[in-house]
Formats: structure tokens, C-alpha cells, sequence
């Protein structure tokens, strides 16, 4: 029994143990250490910067084999996966749970929900061919779907909403996989990838538009998007916090193992296109930065923090796609490290906010504020949170955006480029409207008493905040994880150093640049503490304004209508055409189903048999 | 084209078949469903007799003429045998089912039954019946303003 | 031989026993219909479990065909011979106390005898005499609760069932006039005559005839009526089990006569029609009843595309989706039992009986294809035999399953989430878990079959080379013809 087995073992025994135990006090613990021996196992593998590990059992199921493999790829997604699970985990244990139990709601589902959701991922990843890949990203699509779908009521809607665009994506990849199928006569990837080379374009495209479909509609890419916001904000928060982080970018997974690692990005630009420029990756690039803008900026409009996070969650997605298919090692090792820099950027910002839901009950925006007086920790944290998401040093975010964009930059596409910053533009903004709604200005009389959130909860937080820095500071060792996940795919590898990458153009070098920003916090600290006069903590409202002592009662500091001049410049550009194309296609099915429940309402069908008996005659003859 | 007698039945049997095609497809008076079904039968049950027939044979019976002059084809006379029994089993169901329907609801015509029948089961399962909606159904598609953005 | 005729002989006279016994001793009416069942079972069993090498060949009353008429038992056919039995079993009313149950329980023997008879006969006409049995049989069935919907319905029924029986007997006559026989293997062992246009519009008018009890679209307008009036077991039987061994006789055909020529397009063509016109007609379902009688017009659709896929990949793919479909919409019905009013009021029906509810999850994952659950392999054998055909024909097949199944998984999933939904008074539902006691046994065997699907792969494997081979059928039939029949591949 090699390492593989055993982690795919513990995944297994993880999940009957939530199954089992779910309900008792010990859950919690017996979970974490089964996450936890999931990742030792996990790094036992080696599969990282050793050779890829086989599990040592495969089925063979009508004479169609299916194996399991563990590469670098799949270590770098296990590796996030198992990381999201055991933080989400420890988020929700304890004082969280506990409240969650008084709600009414079972304890023991939501572990048994998350642990299989976990289990799947790490089938999924280790897939090594079609057939194992379906199983896998069937079983994620349902563990997703009991997660989400378990809170009842408006979750229940939004999960329902989901498995109507997961399904259709699984069924999209059945298609795909029945035709190579027939094309390739196995379903293994190996001789797959031998026959894609003889495919046609025309073929391909279909094979492109089938899988892309069916991956990207899990990615959130448009115009699929629209499901994930609503799912993710509304599933309870440990699961809000680990779909975001990594459940997603499952369809990446897909999408970098057959579309970078099967048909290769030079057979992409090869797919051109007719009567226009474009090309196959172009395709896909274009619909990447659309994904990073269209939804950050529904981001920026959103009033419930949950949404706002997920709709970024959406977008972030975007750049992740666009830099691997920039297919330089810059572009791929940014798109690569976008992937786990986000993950850490998005837990701990949902973390935050579900911090603040369960210490004020509510993530209206209009409805909080101040809250830094009373949540100094939890402030931090998304401060540091915002921070790497906008893409701004000293944290992680920066690093992998900057080589995204260096990538673009460098590789000629000026176009593609504006649309990433026009992105960023709308992140920056957005993530501006959720901390300062939420922990500055002024404090509500009703939060008055609100105090820091519970251990529990400030214990996983702080430690992300702490990875979000280090991994800012030394982007290192993140990197040469990218580094052997591209050599896996096939990329070419990015030079990086403990402190960032040497390229032709001379690279950069994030101990550096951090470090000077801290020199420079340093300065002004200094400056403020030791040449300043003594400073006096005062409270907030003690101060006046206008000839007035200020008063709690009254809100002298509002935040409506957020950014309400560029709300009023693109405000009319959100006309709600994706939603509307989505009741659009509603409506098709729901016409189709009036048609056909009409035949089955006629009062005299036997015409119609009748008919069929003459189209049979004079087909025949 | 010369109608020998073969030919006429033929013609016949398909014409009775057609006849009652016809009547069951656009008939809605149960009775007469049922009795355009007899016709039909009949057409097919002759259009079976007929497969078996031989120009110039003599019946299947041993010992009604010569030994080496060729008979008829028997099997298709049993065969019809079987299915003219059917046909009437299935029609005596069929006029019995009538009797008892029109006891309960009174009417033989298929489109009131079928109304009936829908009324009926919505009614036991507890389903409304279907009403004209008061206002179209979904959301207007697109505004025709652009919106504001969100109240508080 | 005794296995191929006393399951068609003994449930037949017990049917006409049960109603003068009944006159004298309720116990022993009501014990006889079991008692004859469970003979059948005893004596199908071995066959099935250990099959003999070769198939059993019965020729009735020791007449010779092709003028005889001779029972064929094969492994397909003692398997639904077997599954006849098994479910008429499961399906039984157990509990009694109806007024007519003497009438019910002849009829449902009946029902067993020609449903066992149409699995094992090899002549053609003798299939359509036992499809008749069972149709009247039916149709008795259907009405005898003898509330309004139910007669309506099942004069519905038997109007589109007579028109199709005269459509079929068209078909045999045809079929007679050109080749002279309506032995099965004799039908093959020459199949020439069949291959033109008659031969064809034979064959389309077989399809349209046994097409009825079959579910097939443009004739199965009575499905819907006939399955949310008719009580649930009969439902269960008719939908799983009848269903099937209609599309038996049309495989018969199939493989022994009409395999090389056009005639499957005519099946995958109807399928697709039939499985479109099915899911998206059970999106707009009010009631559980007619949502899974739907659901399973939208399956038997699947199965015509099966066998319509060339080769022995067809007659494996049909068969799988076939007995995959028996499983589950006969436990989907027996939970309709109770399950019989509108789905709203179904709402929160997993607060009492969270294991119903857990079956239904079960049976619908499996109906829309969900590894490891045995209906996505199903599944992929059709889907990957349509890509392989590559017609514009299997390419439109291919989407509209695919489309299709999307639609479906809305539409199950919307219930299951219904049923899943926190409300204040849950409905009563089930009294106790005797009374989905069938569905409940059909679930751990779908499990069954999951954790063992390598093995029940090869047991359908071996039954499709023993159904696919057309020469091996003759042989069997007529061992004198190996010599001086034509050499057909």
C-alpha cells in the first residue's frame, strides 16, 4: 500500500467518520485529524517534486479501466483542497457550530457534507483518465450540491439553480467523452492524446466547445456564471469558505489537463477562427478577461459582503485562465499561483465577514460600520485579505497578478492587458466599499457591545492573514510548486528565486520591494511615535463638528449608494442581459414542455399513431 | 388490370381496414370507436385468410378430393381463428367499459371523457385546476429605463 | 423442459381456479396465486443462477417447427422469464381486503402466464396471442377499481392497444404472404424476402403494434392516464415489466430478420421522439404518479435508441438500460403507493419517512446516470455505441440524451428537494416500511448491482452473445439446418 492509497483511505475514512460521528462533540477534532493525516499522507506522495505516484488498486468496469494517478497538478490541487477543508473545518468547529446547532440545523450534515466534498476533489484530481475524471467531478457536483443545498429555503433555490447548470455541464463532457470515444476507441488519456494530433479543427472545436462548456460552467466563466454567487454566499459558512477557495477552480483542474496538458496551447492557436483574427486561446482569453470584468464590477454593486466576495471569487477565476493561456512561464506560473494565492485570499476574507455575521448577525453593508473599534483582529485579517485581492504589495495577490500582467505585457497583448486592469480597477474599488462599510466610519449603537470573534474563529484568520504575508514576502516556495506543476504540463518553467522570478526583461524581486515598503511603514511610524507629541485615545464621538458635540444617535457618517457617480456612468450598461438569456433558455424548456404535455392532452391521439404508420410506409417505399 | 376474384377480396379486406382506420382515427362517439375497431378487425382477419390462399386449391380437409391436388394454406385459419376470438374478447371489454361509463358520467363522446378523466384525478390528487393567468408570466425581459442603482 | 412450460401452463389454470375456489375457501384463492408463482420461481431460478450450456428448446405438444409451436430459453429469456416471476411476487397485494380480490388475483395471474409466455415463445404469432393476453389482462386490471378515470382511461388504453394489435396482425399477414412461416428461427434462417420494402413496412407496423405496450411515441398518450389512475403495483408491473417484453418480440425480430437493413433507424428515429416527448412532458408534471410514468415513456425511449445501435454493442446496451430501467420504475411506483397525490402536497415528506425519501434520491441518481450507480453505465454504453454509429441520425440521438437527461435531473431534483423541505405538518406518507417494502428491496439491489458491477458486466455480456447471434439461434431451433440453410455471417 503505497502513499496514494493511504490518502485515498483516510479521504474515505474521513468521510465515514463525519458520517458516523458527525453529530457527537468529538466531530470536529476527529475531523481536523483526518484532514490533517490527509496531508501528511498527501505529502508523503511526493508526487510533487518526485515522480507521479499510481494507486495501486484500478477498476476495470466493461472493459474500460480506470486509474487513478497522483502528478504534480494533482498535488498542487490536493495540497489547496486539504488546506481549505482543515481551516474551513476548524472554523467551524466550536462556538460557530455551536450556533449553528441552535439554529436548528444538524451538525453532523454539514460535516458529512464537507468531507465529501473533499473526498471527491481528491478523487478528482488524481484522475487519470475520462472515466475517472466523470466519476469524480460527479460525485464533487452532488457533494457540492448537498452542501449547498442543506441550509433549505433560498439556498435550496440557488442550489437547485446549480445542478441545472452542473448537470448540463456533466452532460456536455458525456458528449465529449462518448465522441473520443468514438475517435480514440479508449477512454485512457494517454491514447487520447495520441489521436488528438490526427483530429480535425472542425472536430476539435466541437471537443472545445463541449468540454470548455462543461469545465467552465463549474469555473463560473461566462456566460455561466451566474449560478455561483448566490450558491456559494448562501451555503453556510465553513462551506462558503471552502467552496470559494477551491471548488471552483476544480474546473480549471479539468481545463489545464485536457486543454493544456492533452491538446496543447499550440494547437489552440492553431484553431483559427473564420473571417475573423481571432483564434482558439484567443477565444478562450477574451472570454477570461470578460470573466474578470463583468462580475467585479457586479461585485461593486452588491449590498450583502457574502456577495460581494463571491462575485470576486467569480471574477478572480478570470485571471487565473488568462494567465496559463498566455503560455509563456511567466503568464502560466501566474495563472498557476493565482490559483493557491486566491484560495488563502478568499478564505480568510469570507472567514472575516462570516466572523462579523456571527458577531453582529447581519453582512448588509448598509447596515454595519465602525466595527475596527470593536474587531481590531478580525479588521486585520481583512485588511490583509483586501489587500492581496486588489493585488497590491506587500501581499500574495501581488505577486501572482503582477506576473500575469508582466506576461501579457511582454507577450504583446496591450488589449487583453487593459481588460486585467480595468479588473483590478474594479477590485481595488470594491474591496475599498467592503471594508470601509464594514469596519470603518462610524459605529452603530447596536454594535456597541459587539466584541472580537471567538478564538476559534480568530486562530485559522490570523494564520492565513499571517500565510497571505509570507507568501507576499518570499513568494519562493509557492512558486516552485508552480514551477513542477508546470513541468508537468508541459510549460515552460518560470527561473524563480526566494523573492520572485529572473526573466528577460530582468524579473523582480518581492524581498525587495516589501521590504522597502516596510522601511517605508517603518519611517512613518517612527516619524509618528517617537517625534510626535504624547497622543490621547479618545472615543470616536468624542469630538465636535460644526459648533456641535456629536451625539451616538446620530449617523453623521453614511455610506449609500456606494460609488454612485460610477454607478451612474456604467449602472446602464448592467441591463441584465445574462439573466435574461439564462429565463431565456428557461422559457425555451419550459415552451418545449407545454408542447409536448399538449400531445399528451388531446382528446383523440389515434391521428397521430395513424400518421406515424403513413410515414412509415412512405419512408419504405 | 384484371380484378379476378382474389383481387376484389383483397381490395375488400383492405378497404374494410381503411374504413376502420379512418373511423377510429377521427371519430369521437365511443360506441362508434368501438364498432369502427370491429371493422378494422374484420378487414385484418380477412387480409390474413387471404395470405393463405392458393389459385385453384381445395380445402384443407383430408379426404375431400384427390390426395395430390394442393390445398389451401390451413395456418393462416387458425390463426384468424385466434384473432377473430380476440377481437371479440377485446370488444365485448370495450362495449362493457362503455355501459359503465356512460352509467358514471353519462357521455360517450371521447373529448368530454377525457376532460372528465383529467377533472377527476386533479380533483383526487388535489391539483387546482388550471386558470388563465392575470398578468404575463416571468419578469419584463429588459427594463426600459436604465435601473438606478440599488435602494438601501 | 419442465421449466419453460408449467410458468405459462400452471399460473394459467390457476387463473381460472381462483375464482370458483374462492366461492368455497378465501384462504386457498388468495394462497394460490402465491403458491403458483413461487413454483415458477423454483423451477426458473437454476436456470438463471447456473445457466445450462445450451439453451432450452421446447417444441409444444412435440408438433416440430416451423409448423409447431416452439418455446425458446435462452439466457435472456429464462432472465425475464425469471424476473416475471420475481416481480409478480414482489408486486403482489399481500394485504388483501378488496371487494374483488379473487378477480384481481386471476387476472394477475394471467397477466404472469402471457407475461412469461411472451418472454419464452419463439413463433410470431404466438407472441402476438400472448401480447393480447396480456393486454386484456391489462386492461381488466386497470378498470377494476372501477372508479371514473380508471374506465375512461382504460377504454383510452384499449382503443390505441386494438388499433396497434391491428396494425401488428397487418404486419404478420405481411409478413406471412412473404415468407410463408411465422417461426422465428425459421424467419431467419432466410431473411431475404424481408429485406425489401414489404418486408420493412412489415416491420413498421410490428414496431407501431407492439410499440404501444412498448411506450412509444406516438402511442403511448394512454400512459400517463392509465399509471396515475390504475393502482400503483399494477402500475409497477406495467411500466417495468410488460413494457419490456413488448420491446423483446421487436429484438427477436431484430436480430434474427432485420439486422443488416434500415429498419433500426426506424426504431432510433421513434426513440428519440418518444424520450423527447417523455422528460420534457414529466418537467411540467403536477403529480408523482404521472411525473415517473413520464419519466419512464422518456426511459423506454432510451431503450428503443439502445437496440436500434448496431451490432451486439445494441443488444447490450438495450438490454442493460432495459433491466436497469425494470429496477428502478418499478420501485419508483411501489413508493407511489402513497406517494399518489400532487407534489406539492408531497412537501416535506422526508420529515416521516426519511428512508422513502433516501430511495428516491437513490432511483433518481441512477436514472439520470450518476457513477458508480449502475444507470451511468447504462448510459454510456448507449452514448458511447451513438457516437460510434456517427449518422447525422445517432449524432441528433446523441444531443437530444444528453439534453434530455439535463432536463430530467431539473425536474427530479426539484421533488427532492421538495421532499426535503422543513415544514410544520409533514405529511403522513408512509404508515410503516412494510408498505414500500418492494421498492425498499429493488434499492438493495440497485446497491447490489453497483458494488458488483464487473460481474453482472460479464453475466449481461454472456446473455447478449447467446441474444445477438443469429446463426446460433437457428442452430439451436433447427440443428438440421446447420447443414443446408444459406451461410449468413
Amino acid at each position: 500500500m503505497n502513499a496514494l492509497d493511504l490518502l485515498f483511505l483516510l479521504s474515505g475514512a474521513t468521510l465515514l467518520c463525519a458520517l458516523l460521528f458527525g453529530r457527537t462533540r468529538w466531530a470536529a477534532p476527529l475531523l481536523l485529524l483526518g484532514y490533517a493525516a490527509q496531508f501528511v499522507a498527501l505529502l508523503q506522495t511526493n508526487a510533487l517534486f518526485g515522480e507521479p505516484i499510481s494507486l495501486s488498486w484500478s477498476l476495470v468496469v466493461l472493459d474500460q479501466p480506470m486509474h487513478w494517478r497522483y502528478d504534480a497538478l494533482s498535488w498542487f490541487f490536493a495540497l489547496i483542497t486539504l488546506g481549505a477543508g482543515f481551516l474551513s473545518t476548524g472554523y467551524g468547529s466550536g462556538v460557530w457550530m455551536r450556533d449553528y446547532e441552535r439554529a436548528g440545523h444538524s451538525a453532523g450534515v454539514l460535516h458529512t457534507a464537507l468531507a465529501a466534498n473533499v473526498f471527491s476533489m481528491v478523487l478528482l484530481v488524481g484522475a487519470e483518465d475520462f472515466l475517472s475524471l466523470f466519476l469524480g467531478w460527479e460525485l464533487l457536483n452532488w457533494a457540492t450540491f448537498f452542501l449547498m443545498a442543506l441550509r433549505g429555503g433560498i439556498a435550496a433555490r440557488a442550489a437547485l439553480r446549480y445542478l441545472g447548470y452542473a448537470f448540463t455541464g456533466g452532460m456536455a463532457i458525456l458528449g465529449a467523452m462518448a465522441l473520443l470515444y468514438a475517435q480514440a476507441g479508449s477512454l485512457e488519456f494517454q491514447p487520447i492524446r495520441e489521436s488528438l494530433p490526427q483530429m480535425s479543427d472542425g472536430q476539435l472545436w466541437v471537443l472545445l466547445a463541449l468540454l470548455g462548456s462543461g469545465f467552465g460552467i463549474k469555473m463560473g466563466l461566462l456566460p455561466f456564471h451566474l449560478w455561483q454567487a448566490p450558491a456559494y454566499a448562501e451555503t453556510p459558512g465553513p462551506g462558503s469558505a471552502f467552496f470559494s477557495a477551491v471548488s471552483a477552480r476544480m474546473g480549471l483542474y479539468a481545463m489545464l489537463v485536457f486543454f493544456v496538458g492533452m491538446v496543447g496551447l499550440a494547437r489552440l492557436v492553431q484553431m483559427e477562427i473564420p473571417y475573423t483574427f481571432l483564434n482558439g486561446r484567443d477565444l478562450l482569453a477574451w472570454i477570461a478577461v470578460f470573466t474578470i470584468i463583468f462580475p467585479t464590477y457586479t461585485a461593486l454593486q452588491q449590498q450583502d459582503a457574502r456577495y460581494l466576495l463571491a462575485w470576486h471569487g467569480i471574477g478572480q477565476g478570470g485571471y487565473m485562465v488568462l494567465g496559463v493561456l498566455v503560455g509563456t512561464a511567466e503568464g502560466s506560473a501566474g495563472g498557476l499561483l493565482h490559483i493557491f494565492n486566491h484560495a488563502i485570499t478568499q478564505v480568510a476574507l469570507l472567514m472575516a465577514v462570516f466572523a462579523v455575521l456571527y458577531r453582529t448577525g447581519t453582512t448588509d453593508l448598509n447596515r454595519l460600520g465602525g466595527l475596527v473599534a470593536r474587531m481590531p483582529l478580525t479588521f486585520l485579517t481583512l485588511l490583509f485579505g483586501i489587500i492581496s485581492l486588489a493585488g497590491l504589495p506587500p501581499m500574495a495577490g501581488f505577486v501572482s497578478k503582477l506576473l500575469v500582467y508582466r506576461a501579457l505585457l511582454f507577450e504583446g497583448m496591450p488589449l487583453l492587458f487593459v481588460g486585467a486592469i480595468i479588473g483590478t480597477l474594479g477590485t481595488i474599488l470594491s474591496v475599498y466599499k467592503l471594508i470601509h462599510n464594514i469596519f470603518l466610519g462610524q459605529l452603530r449603537l447596536e454594535h456597541e457591545s459587539v466584541q472580537e470573534a471567538p478564538l476559534s474563529m480568530l486562530i485559522p484568520m490570523l494564520s492565513l492573514s499571517l500565510l497571505i504575508f509570507l507568501a507576499g514576502y518570499f513568494p519562493g516556495p509557492t512558486l516552485s510548486w508552480v514551477a513542477a506543476v508546470q513541468a508537468q504540463l508541459g510549460l515552460p518553467v518560470v527561473n524563480y528565486h526566494l523573492g520572485g522570478v529572473y526573466d528577460a526583461h530582468g524579473g523582480f524581486n518581492m524581498i525587495w520591494i516589501v521590504s522597502v515598503l516596510l522601511a517605508g511603514f517603518g519611517i512613518g511610524a517612527l516619524v509618528f511615535f517617537g517625534l510626535g507629541g504624547p497622543s490621547k485615545r479618545v472615543h470616536q464621538l468624542d469630538n465636535y463638528a460644526g459648533g456641535h458635540f456629536l451625539y451616538a444617535e446620530n449617523r453623521y457618517q453614511y455610506s449609500d449608494h456606494f460609488y454612485a457617480g460610477l454607478m451612474h456612468l456604467i449602472g446602464p450598461w448592467y441591463r441584465g442581459s445574462f439573466q435574461w438569456l439564462e429565463r431565456a433558455l428557461g422559457s425555451i424548456v419550459d415552451f418545449l414542455a407545454h408542447f409536448t404535455n399538449g400531445f399528451y392532452g388531446i382528446a383523440q391521439p389515434l391521428l397521430w399513431s395513424l400518421a406515424a404508420v403513413l410515414g412509415i410506409a412512405v419512408w419504405v417505399f | 388490370m384484371a380484378l379476378d376474384f382474389v383481387s376484389i377480396l383483397y381490395i375488400g379486406a383492405l378497404g374494410l381496414l381503411l374504413l376502420g382506420t379512418f373511423g377510429l382515427v377521427t371519430t369521437t362517439h365511443l360506441f362508434r370507436l368501438i364498432l369502427a375497431l370491429a371493422l378494422a378487425e374484420a378487414g385484418v382477419n380477412l387480409l390474413l385468410i387471404l395470405s393463405g390462399y392458393r389459385g385453384g386449391a381445395q380445402p384443407p380437409i383430408l379426404g375431400f378430393g384427390p390426395q395430390d391436388m394442393p390445398m389451401v394454406d390451413p395456418i393462416p385459419q387458425a390463426l384468424v381463428l385466434t384473432a377473430i376470438v380476440i377481437g371479440v374478447g377485446v370488444q365485448a371489454l370495450a362495449v362493457a367499459a362503455a355501459v359503465r361509463i356512460y352509467r358514471r358520467y353519462g357521455t360517450l363522446d371521447l373529448v368530454a371523457l377525457k376532460a372528465h378523466l383529467e377533472g377527476d384525478l386533479a380533483r383526487k390528487q388535489g391539483i387546482a385546476p388550471p386558470k388563465s393567468a392575470e398578468k404575463p408570466a416571468g419578469e419584463r425581459p429588459l427594463s426600459p429605463v436604465p435601473p438606478r442603482p440599488q435602494e438601501p | 423442459m419442465l421449466p419453460l412450460i408449467l410458468p405459462v401452463v400452471l399460473p394459467l389454470l390457476a387463473a381460472f381456479l381462483v375464482m370458483p375456489l374462492a366461492r368455497m375457501s378465501a384462504l386457498i384463492a388468495r394462497a394460490l396465486g402465491p403458491i403458483v408463482l413461487t413454483t415458477s420461481l423454483v423451477l426458473l431460478l437454476p436456470c438463471c443462477l447456473d445457466p445450462p450450456a445450451q439453451p432450452l428448446v421446447l417444441a409444444i405438444g412435440n408438433f416440430a417447427p416451423p409448423l409447431g409451436i416452439v418455446f425458446y430459453g435462452d439466457r435472456l429469456a429464462l432472465l425475464f422469464a425469471n424476473a416475471v416471476a420475481l416481480f409478480f411476487l414482489l408486486f403482489w397485494d399481500w394485504r388483501g381486503g378488496n371487494p374483488q380480490q379473487a378477480r384481481q388475483d386471476a387476472l394477475m395471474l394471467l397477466l404472469a402466464a402471457s407475461a412469461t409466455g411472451l418472454a419464452l415463445s419463439g413463433d410470431l404469432f404466438n407472441l402476438y396471442v400472448f401480447y393480447e393476453l396480456a393486454a386484456v389482462a391489462s386492461f381488466g386490471l386497470v378498470s377494476l377499481s372501477g372508479t371514473g378515470p380508471a374506465l375512461v382511461a382504460t377504454v383510452r388504453y384499449l382503443l390505441v392497444s386494438a388499433f396497434g394489435s391491428v396494425l401488428a396482425l397487418a404486419g404478420i399477414a405481411l409478413l406471412y404472404l412473404q415468407t410463408g412461416t411465422l417461426n422465428l428461427a425459421q424467419l431467419g434462417i432466410d431473411p431475404e424476402p424481408l429485406q425489401g420494402p414489404a418486408g420493412l413496412l412489415a416491420f413498421g407496423l410490428m414496431v407501431i403494434g407492439f410499440g404501444v405496450k412498448a411506450e412509444l411515441f406516438p402511442l403511448n398518450y394512454w400512459v400517463p392516464e392509465v399509471y396515475a389512475s390504475a393502482p400503483a403495483r399494477i402500475s409497477a408491473l406495467l411500466a417495468g415489466l410488460i413494457s419490456k417484453l413488448a420491446v423483446l418480440i421487436l429484438l427477436r425480430l431484430l436480430v434474427l430478420v432485420y439486422g443488416d437493413t434500415a429498419a433500426p433507424q426506424i426504431l432510433l428515429f421513434l426513440g428519440i421522439l418518444t424520450i423527447f416527448f417523455g422528460e420534457f412532458s414529466a418537467w411540467r408534471a403536477q403529480d408523482f404518479p404521472r411525473m415517473i410514468a413520464f419519466s419512464s415513456i422518456g426511459q423506454l425511449g432510451l431503450v428503443f435508441i439502445a437496440f436500434s445501435l448496431s451490432g451486439s454493442w445494441g443488444v447490450l446496451a438495450g438490454i442493460a438500460v432495459a433491466l436497469h430501467h425494470l429496477l428502478v420504475k418499478s420501485a419508483l411506483f411501489g413508493l407511489a403507493h402513497r406517494w399518489s397525490g400532487s407534489l406539492q402536497a408531497l412537501t416535506g415528506s422526508a420529515q416521516r419517512t426519511p428512508l422513502a425519501a433516501a430511495l428516491f434520491v437513490l432511483f433518481a441518481l441512477s436514472l439520470i446516470g450518476v457513477p458508480p450507480l449502475p444507470g451511468f453505465w447504462t448510459k454510456i454504453l448507449v452514448l458511447a455505441g451513438l457516437a460510434q454509429e456517427g449518422s447525422a441520425l445517432a449524432f441528433t440521438g446523441l444531443g437530444a440524451i444528453l439534453l434530455v437527461t439535463a432536463v430530467e435531473a431539473h425536474y427530479l431534483f426539484r421533488f427532492a428537494l421538495q421532499l426535503y423541505e422543513k415544514v410544520e405538518n409533514a405529511p403522513a406518507g408512509f404508515r410503516s416500511f412494510w408498505e414500500f417494502l418492494p421498492s425498499l428491496l429493488l434499492g438493495a439491489a440497485l446497491l447490489a448491482v453497483t458494488l458488483r458491477i464487473n460481474p453482472v458486466a460479464d453475466r449481461l455480456r454472456a446473455i447478449t452473445q447467446q441474444a445477438a447471434d443469429r446463426s446460433f439461434y437457428i442452430t439451436q431451433v433447427f440443428p438440421q439446418a446447420a447443414a443446408h440453410r444459406k451461410d449468413q455471417p
